[in-house]
């Protein structure tokens, strides 16, 4: 086997490797601008419609409901469905690339781009409102619960989500924290380019 | 036929749009190309991402001032692209690695040579998928041929920097592509 590499340049070989001709015309541009705006309104109101359609059927339980810690927890959930609904939608309109996130430096791009990420993670309970629907479940449950000691077979009815609950909780916690973990540290080699840059 | 100028008119100070990114596209068509396949080893992901860089790359037209030329301007705006594209699939950031990480490695080199140019090129493409994203924007530079000053306006980092990552990586890429390249010497 012929041995031609170590004779090559791997610029060379960078810049001679086959490419395909892309261009697109003014006309597909624009295009492609209205269908992304279109995509990102129907993005935002196919969330508000799912937010806005569970928020109804919880206020529907809360209704009909007789008991007053049950009344309380479907309240608390039917809020919070609007909240997520919210906060989806403020997600999605500021998901795209700013225009300006254009025109920065790599160096400055790519920090802000982790810092992003970083800001949602610290404040996932906050901007999701989780602490409000695991505060609704378990006014929902814990009275169900409570019956259930006298009838065990509802505290077998029960016991599926506990055990998926404990399993989220087991699997976030840990993934949430080696992810912040991480994203601090590039975060940090970043700034230490930048300082050593200016 | 559509009126498409209708979907969004551009501003009086803009009419330059169209022709700054039709210029941009005629001459660094095959680069872009070059720098998405960098970013996406996946054929149909990096057609999207070429299309987006277009895109951006248009859209930054309307702010064009000029103060940089227009070369700088487009990989700033195609790296800038890319590497949020790659900043998004935290899977796949979680294994990137720096230049210095791959440098260090004892014996790293891939002890064969590459036999043809599509395994050379194979063997640099993995090199570089494999980089985070400020490394992997460096190595583009140097293999597009540019010099420190330029990658050092489009990364932000100073040219000392540049220079001193540009220095890893030939030698880097000497360990990779097999001691006794062009540049062993």
């Amino acid at each position: 086997m012929p041995n031609e590499f170590p004779m090559k340049d791997p610029k060379d070989v960078w810049q001679n490797q086959p490419t395909e001709a892309f261009k697109m015309s003014a006309d597909q541009l624009r295009r492609k601008v209205k269908q992304r705006q279109s995509k990102t309104r129907f993005e935002a109101l196919y969330s508000i419609v799912i937010g806005l359609t569970l928020g109804i059927l919880f206020a529907w339980t809360l209704a009909t409901a007789h008991e007053l810690v049950l009344r309380l927890g479907f309240g608390i959930l039917s809020l919070w469905c609007l909240y997520f609904a919210y906060q989806a939608y403020r997600r999605i309109r500021t998901s795209r690339l700013a225009p300006d996130a254009t025109l920065s430096t790599t160096l400055e791009s790519y920090r802000s781009e982790l810092e992003k990420q970083r800001d949602f993670a610290r404040h996932v309970w906050r901007r999701t409102g989780l602490p409000f629907c695991f505060l609704g479940l378990a006014l929902v449950i814990v009275p169900e619960l409570i019956k259930a000691l006298g009838a065990p077979r509802l505290a077998l009815n029960i016991l599926p989500v506990g055990v998926l609950l404990a399993i989220w909780f087991a699997i976030f916690i840990p993934q949430r924290k080696r992810r912040q973990q991480k994203l601090r540290q590039e975060i940090d080699e970043l700034c230490a380019f930048e300082s050593e840059t200016h | 036929m559509q009126d498409v100028r209708r979907l969004e008119p551009i501003p009086a100070g803009n009419l330059n749009q169209d022709s700054l990114y039709e210029q941009a596209a005629d001459s660094y068509s095959a680069a872009l190309d070059r720098l998405a396949r960098a970013y996406e080893s996946d054929p149909e992901a990096r057609r999207d991402l070429l299309q987006e860089i277009h895109l951006q790359l248009w859209r930054s037209f309307a702010q064009f001032d000029c103060r940089c030329s227009l070369r700088t301007w487009v990989y700033r705006v195609a790296h800038n692209v890319a590497t949020g594209h790659t900043v998004r699939q935290r899977r796949i950031r979680e294994k990137l690695v720096s230049i210095e990480s791959i440098e260090s490695i004892p014996g790293g080199d891939q002890g064969e040579l590459a036999a043809s140019q599509a395994e050379a090129l194979h063997r640099l493409s993995l090199l570089i998928q494999g980089l985070q994203p400020l490394d992997r924007q460096i190595i583009i530079s140097y293999l597009e041929g540019m010099d420190a000053a330029s990658t050092s306006e489009i990364t932000g980092l100073s040219p000392a920097n540049v220079a001193m990552k540009v220095h890893r990586i030939k030698h880097v890429l000497r360990r990779w592509f097999h001691e006794g390249g062009p540049h062993a010497k």
